[in-house]
């Protein structure tokens, strides 16, 4: 796994091409952000948690609840 | 030589764009934007060939949220995020044997009623290379209360392809478990949750952009379920969990790839892979349809048995801990009008014990269910 991750990162990092910032309209649409709605990413992100034993990975982990 | 104004403008707008991307965009809002969400969430029931007693009900849950983002200085900006959740219904008591040995849960039997409220509140200060924030979140509910802080940044490279960025959050928990319905295992008690996360973004061309994150997390204190009968837990828990995510535009059909994997592991033996998928259609210039899949698969903790064995030091029959595989699918839909959005989401989570890649006992208590969301989305321009 941790092989595959590295070989993944330079395969990425070797294919890229300088863009300058007047070429970055593009990755600034709505369409191409991380998380272009916060409310629907967070609310999955805690019903997901509260059903399985896995959680977290996009960030620190926050506090818990109770939800069964 | 003379500047070509329209070039000017041109050249300044797009640096004023996000260096793209950390955990946010690194320039400030320019205008406020409210937000809101109504959810609707609903569990199958259990089947009564699963349960001692027939069909048995489990959760539905109404939540409603509210977001506020307002800049508030020239390199400042406030965020408020409320949610609120009421819920009804029966969870899974313990995991029993029945005559011909299969195992059949023992439902909760009288609904459980709760109410949760959550508010969070950050501060963000956006810098010329980046950005840092401040959170603090209290969830409050009949049977549990947390506070949590949170600390984030992220720093761009001088040539704004690659973005880094690290968090680290702590939180209090206190638990005080509801008494009538069942025995439980505490009458009060509490846990802490101490995180920290660093990851990296890269963009690879004009139209995509990769990123990476590493995370780790250790939770301590009273970890075990107060509501099972039959759930004893370590006091200690340590999780780390690797991701990765890439999206890519595409000219035609004027939409973009959104693929997300993480694999997360503990030290309670649990294992798990989850990948996400996602298309966004544009379809002219207000209205976009977003088909959307998950996958999950998790292996048993280490403690796990359908029919757990009280004389280990560690037990617990929560279907929560078996191995299972899921699948979500689901579609959104987005419409622009003016400075308003409103949005729609259908989900529907499936699970089964031979979908997922670990192996194990499969639990009765899997669940299913059904997700609807309603939002509407203000700008103030």
């Amino acid at each position: 796994m941790k092989h595959l991750t590295c070989l993944f990162i330079l395969l990425c990092l070797s294919a890229c091409e300088t863009v300058q910032p007047w070429e970055r309209g593009t990755l600034a649409r709505r369409e191409m952000q991380w998380e272009p709605d916060r409310m629907e990413i967070s609310l999955q992100a805690q019903i997901n948690a509260s059903k399985e034993a896995s959680s977290g990975g996009q960030g620190a982990a926050g506090g818990g609840c109770g939800c069964n | 030589m003379e500047k070509n104004p329209a070039l000017l403008a041109l050249t300044s707008s797009a640096l004023l764009l996000p260096a793209y991307q950390g955990v946010r965009a690194d320039a400030p809002p320019e205008f406020v934007e409210l937000g809101m969400r109504y959810s609707k969430y609903e569990e199958d029931d259990t089947k009564g060939s699963k349960t001692f007693g027939g069909n048995s009900q489990r959760f539905d849950i109404d939540a409603a949220q509210f977001h506020l983002l307002a800049p508030v200085a020239d390199n400042w900006a406030v965020a408020v995020d409320v949610q609120w959740e009421d819920m009804s219904g029966a969870s899974p008591w313990f995991v029993g044997q029945s005559i011909d040995g299969d195992p059949k849960v023992i439902m909760s039997g009288a609904s459980i009623e709760d109410t949760r409220t959550e508010v969070s509140v950050t501060t963000r200060y956006y810098y010329d290379r980046g950005n840092a924030g401040l959170n603090y979140v209290h969830s409050d509910e009949d049977d549990y209360e947390s506070n949590a802080i949170a600390l984030d940044g992220s720093f761009n490279s001088a040539d704004g392809m690659t973005t880094y960025s690290a968090a680290i959050s702590t939180s209090r928990d206190d638990i005080d478990p509801t008494q009538g319905a069942v025995p439980t295992n505490t009458l009060h008690d509490n846990k802490d949750i101490s995180s920290a996360w660093v990851g990296v973004s890269q963009i690879i061309s004009k139209n995509a952009i990769v990123r990476f994150g590493l995370a780790y997390t250790y939770r301590d204190g009273f970890l075990t379920d107060p509501y099972k009968l039959r759930d004893r837990r370590p006091d200690e828990r340590k999780e780390w969990a690797v991701s990765g995510g890439y999206r890519q535009y595409f000219m035609w059909p004027d939409g973009a790839l959104h693929a997300d994997y993480r694999y997360f592991d503990d030290d309670w033996g649990v294992a798990s892979h989850t990948v996400n998928l996602a298309w966004h259609q544009n379809l002219g210039r207000s209205t976009q349809v977003i088909p959307f899949l998950r996958y999950y698969s998790q292996g048993e903790a280490d403690f796990f048995a359908n029919i757990a064995d009280t004389e280990k030091r560690y037990y617990a029959d929560d279907y929560r801990l078996s191995s299972f595989g899921a699948i979500t699918a689901g579609l959104r839909v987005r419409y622009e009008i003016g400075n308003w959005a409103i949005s729609a989401v259908g989900e529907r989570y499936e699970t089964d014990e031979s979908w997922g890649v670990f192996s194990g006992d499969e639990s009765p208590a899997l669940l299913n269910y059904w997700r609807y969301s309603f939002g509407l989305d203000y700008v103030f321009r």
